[in-house]
């Protein structure tokens, strides 16, 4: 417990110091690594705690996305950067997961699919979010105070910001509210027969999610500096969810590890060959055969059964 | 991090500071040194991969030409696959201006991939130059004085092709596009022409991009009673539409046009017969009848086995001109980004599609021609045969102002 | 409101797409019903049937021989897949099954792109229905009839071969109780290959049929991943028939979507699922969820 919070610190602060050492796009890559972090472990809560494989939590990070675009442009602060993405991509998820939490497994899959296909579809074509070439153009605010133009204030500001949602993800897995969702992953129909209300549970992690997938989006959004339709798409989802798979489902740390390698693969092997699709699909079917349970699964093979 | 940057910053600016007041000695020992990076995002897989490989020859024949050298630098190209998608192609535009620290940047394909990089390159003044995207806005209201475009603005191929259907094809015409902003944006550009000149929109239709059913629309306009359909499509829409089109027996009553996208070399094969009689308007068809033309076409086949140029390969053919010029021009100084941005507005010079020129007021190309073109069989296979043309087509560059 | 003629002229559109939507999702749905795996590279079948097709064409010179050869390659590289890749995973936790097809879909994309390169390809129609004809005042492509007819013999063809055949008979068995079957003295794990190839085959034979209409290039097996997937749950997974039926209305409400509501062409195949999910959770003729 106390190795893993030092640990936890020590990643921490490397992370807020990596800018001190290292240029300027191995920093981009580690912020674009955070942030899909905190997006995969928002699905991660899903998937791995409570055992709903969504394939349509794209829907939230491109609300979040896009709402932090639309209020950041208009009214350039707090509120726009922190308080409204989570909200309205919470909004969102609470309406979506409404409806989709009567189903379950591949209709499950099917349905959130489905809802995010149908927000892709009404970004894409609506003018006043600026149709398939999204919302450009976002300025990076201050925020409670700090000017986020300054590029290292960005970054601790990001840095901050991923690790408050990694350690509100873990209270939340620990807390009896995580025990009971993974109470509903391993045997819904028990828990419905102790007298759990399994469906209000679902739909609140469900929203949880939603929110956090949200900041991610926001903070996509305040990185780059635009978003487009495709925040949307189910490859955006796809992604994500092998992230998940790849670092290990069930363990939030394996999807930020999965975000980095998925990251890491896509970008570093793509610099030097045509072929790198060939080789993140054979990565992908060696590291099913052969490390199943994902990185953090391989890792622990590693260590020993001690983890 | 924040110091270092400043450091080096001061440290580049001394030395180009130093370059120009000790004259031109310093500099070429100094350009020597440094090899020209041209940093190019493009997509080299996915469905538009054919689309970065032609526009990648045609800048490589041209830095072939030149041995890979221009004013005393070694012209290294960093090539980067953006997939299509908007946040890789932005990482990888990063990637190459903070990382790579090139010289110039060209590409990309998708308008959205532009419309993310548009803010990186003018606020890091990088120079861009634009070997496809066809976003309008970049030539008007989001222009940039260190953005050029090399390829065209949307608006430029259809503009032109409103008055001459109406003309001389029909009085009364369907429109299709794919249902996004730059297909409506084209229909509304051939209206622009097509209108005035005594033309009728019968009806219009935008079916969703990637479809793969294009039945209903086509029952839709068989029954309209329009004389002849324009449209939008690029790819593999293209590729659906005019074999759908021909397999539902409409090419017999109704005359099939559009912008030239539709009928380029990259697709034409896969229509086969199904394409013959489509007139389509675009800058350049391989067919030119000019001496610039017939060697690049020739060049072309010969380094490529055979394969037979096309428009895309003309954008980054000229983007590969517009560079060695320009870099010759400024003695391989590429540190007097002003200096550089001021020859590259200026290059002026033959282009396989005609004289190539920027538009000083928008930094986008003004295409010397639009070749209406028809699809017919001649040696070799199909191909588009230029049939008339309409010279000077300038974008209007609405809401666009550079600084001086 | 649209006259008569043109409604049926749509109908028959909506017919014939609603078929091909069959024919690209039937092998997804066997191999779903029969050995539970989502296979997410179903997509990846269908795109190297259309190539194997191709170059079978280009080569023989025949639409026909490439009909029944390229399904046949395909149900090799299945029957290599299932042997190799998927066999260890069937007792593994589904995510695994996702992430190894989602691997085979990098992977062949690039290997078709390596191998035929990235450029727009298509399958001529064959010679016998290249023209188009008039039915009741429709204009509709000849080959177009021809999908309607051979996705309704398949679809006949595929139930007799489940239900009422000694192999079929022994398929269900092993898919209800693969212990007790092997007890019998039936090889369950060559059932199981045979399974997939044949899943794998049939997702071969759609990328042939769909060939003459829809254009060829590698990611297309992405493309059309979404809609098999949407027609399975549809119809309720695993179901042969909830299939058919599925495919015939996502076929007619995309054509009269495409048709009356152009605004909304993105939205409707979506809308349409949703909606048949909300009402009938199992999916049209699923079994009923517990």
């Amino acid at each position: 417990m106390i190795a893993r919070l030092a640990a936890f610190l020590v990643l921490l602060a490397a992370a807020a110091a990596f800018p001190l050492f290292a240029g300027k796009y191995p920093v981009t890559l580690l912020q674009e690594i955070l942030i899909w972090g905190v997006f995969a472990m928002s699905l991660d809560l899903l998937m791995g705690y409570a055992g709903m494989v969504s394939f349509g939590h794209s829907a939230f990070f491109g609300v979040g996305g896009y709402v932090a675009a639309l209020a950041l442009t208009a009214y350039p602060g707090t509120l726009s950067a922190l308080a409204l993405p989570p909200l309205a991509a919470g909004l969102a998820a609470l309406v979506i997961g409404f409806f989709s939490i009567r189903v379950s497994g591949v209709y499950f899959i099917m349905l959130t699919l489905a809802f995010s296909q149908m927000f892709y579809a009404v970004a894409f074509q609506a003018a006043w979010l600026g149709a398939e070439d999204g919302i450009v153009g976002v300025p990076r605010a201050s925020v409670v105070g700090i000017n986020l133009a300054q590029p290292m204030s960005f970054h601790l500001y990001l840095v901050a910001l991923v690790a408050l949602g990694a350690l509100f993800l873990w209270r939340v897995v620990r807390s009896p509210f995580g025990h009971v969702l993974q109470g509903i992953h391993e045997n819904e129909s028990r828990m419905q027969a102790v007298g759990y209300a399994v469906n209000r549970y679902k739909l609140l992690a469900f929203v949880i999610a939603g929110m956090l997938a949200g900041v991610a989006g926001a903070l996509y959004t305040q990185l780059v500096g635009s978003i487009t339709p495709d925040a949307f798409l189910w490859t955006t989802s796809g992604e994500a969810l092998l992230m998940v798979i790849i670092g290990g489902t069930g363990t939030l740390g394996g999807a930020v590890l999965g975000a980095g390698a998925f990251i890491l693969l896509q970008s570093l092997v793509s610099s030097y060959t045509e072929r790198w699709m060939l080789i993140l699909g054979l990565t992908f079917i060696l590291l099913v055969l052969f490390a199943p349970g994902g990185i953090v699964g391989a890792l622990r093979g590693r260590v020993g059964l001690r983890a | 991090m924040n110091r270092m940057t400043r450091r080096t910053f001061l440290g580049a600016t001394s030395m180009a500071a130093a370059g120009t007041a000790v004259g031109p000695w310093v500099l070429r020992a100094q350009a020597q040194g440094a090899p020209l990076k041209i940093g190019v995002v493009l997509p080299y897989t996915g469905v538009y991969a054919v689309l970065g490989e032609s526009i990648t020859q045609g800048m490589e024949l041209v830095f072939a030409r030149e041995n890979w050298t221009v004013a005393g630098r070694k012209i290294e190209m960093i090539k980067e696959d953006d997939e299509m998608k908007p946040p890789v192609g932005i990482r990888k535009t990063e990637k190459l201006i903070d990382s790579d620290k090139v010289d110039i940047l060209t590409g990309p394909v998708h308008s959205g991939i532009l419309m993310g990089m548009r803010d990186k390159v003018h606020n890091s003044k990088t120079i861009l130059i634009v070997s496809n995207a066809g976003a309008d806005v970049i030539s008007r209201e989001r222009c940039s004085k260190w953005i050029f475009r090399t390829s065209f603005s949307n608006w430029q191929p259809n503009w032109p092709m409103g008055g001459w259907v109406a003309k001389n094809v029909a009085k009364e015409v369907f429109l299709v596009a794919p249902n996004y902003q730059a297909g409506k944006d084209m229909m509304n550009a051939f209206k622009e022409t097509y209108l005035p000149a005594g033309g009728k929109v019968v009806a219009e239709d935008y079916p969703k991009l990637g479809e793969t059913d294009y039945a209903p629309y086509l029952t839709k306009i068989k029954q309209s009673g329009a004389k002849a359909v324009y449209c939008f499509f690029s790819g593999s829409d293209a590729v659906n539409f005019v074999k759908q089109f021909d397999q539902f027996g409409l090419k017999q009553s109704i005359k099939l046009t559009g912008a030239g996208f539709l009928t380029e070399p990259d697709v034409l094969p896969a229509q086969g017969k199904s394409a013959l009689g489509v007139i389509t308007g675009h800058f350049y068809t391989p067919l030119l009848d000019n001496p610039v033309n017939k060697k690049f076409v020739a060049d072309f086949k010969a380094k490529f086995g055979g394969k037979s140029p096309d428009g895309f390969a003309v954008q980054g053919y000229d983007t590969a001109e517009v560079i060695i010029r320009a870099v010759k021009a400024v003695n391989g100084n590429t540190q007097d980004k002003d200096k550089l941005v001021a020859a590259i507005a200026k290059t002026e010079f033959d282009s396989p599609r005609g004289r190539f020129r920027f538009d000083p007021k928008s930094h986008n190309v003004i295409q010397p021609f639009i070749y209406i073109r028809e699809v017919r069989e001649v040696a070799g296979g199909l191909n588009n045969v230029p049939i008339d043309k309409v010279a000077d087509v300038t974008d209007p560059g609405t809401g666009c102002t550079l600084p001086a | 409101m649209p006259a008569l003629p043109d409604l049926f002229a749509q109908a028959l559109n909506g017919l014939s797409y609603g078929v091909l939507l069959f024919l690209l999702s039937v092998g997804l749905t066997l191999i779903f019903g029969m050995l539970d795996v989502v296979n997410l590279a179903h997509g990846s079948f269908y795109m190297l049937g259309a190539y194997a097709g191709l170059t079978l064409i280009a080569t023989t010179g025949n639409f026909w021989l490439a009909l029944v050869a390229a399904p046949l390659v395909v149900g090799g590289i299945g029957a290599v897949i299932e042997r190799s890749c998927l066999r260890p995973l069937y007792r593994r936790q589904p995510l695994d099954q996702v992430l190894l097809t989602f691997g085979l879909i990098y992977l062949f994309e690039d290997l078709v792109k390596w191998i035929w390169g990235g450029r727009i390809r298509s399958i001529p129609a064959p010679d016998l229905f290249s023209g188009s004809v008039t039915v009741l005042g429709a204009t509709v492509p000849s080959y177009r009839l021809f999908v309607i007819v051979f996705g309704l013999g398949m679809a006949v063809a595929v139930w007799l071969l489940i239900e009422r055949t000694r192999l079929g008979s022994i398929i269900r068995a092993g898919v209800f109780d693969a212990e007790m079957t092997g007890g019998m003295g039936v090889n369950i794990h060559r059932v199981f290959t045979g399974v997939f190839a044949f899943g794998a085959a049939l997702g071969g034979l759609s990328g042939v049929i769909a060939g003459p209409i829809q254009s060829a290039y590698p990611p297309m097996g992405a493309s059309i991943l979404i809609p098999a997937l949407i027609v399975v749950v549809v119809g309720g997974l695993g179901s042969l028939k909830g299939s058919l039926v599925g495919s015939l209305i996502i076929g007619q409400a995309e054509t009269f979507g495409k048709a009356w509501l152009p605004g909304a062409s993105m939205l409707m195949i979506y809308l349409v699922m949703a909606a048949i999910v909300l009402l009938r959770p199992q999916g049209l003729f699923g079994r009923p969820l517990k």
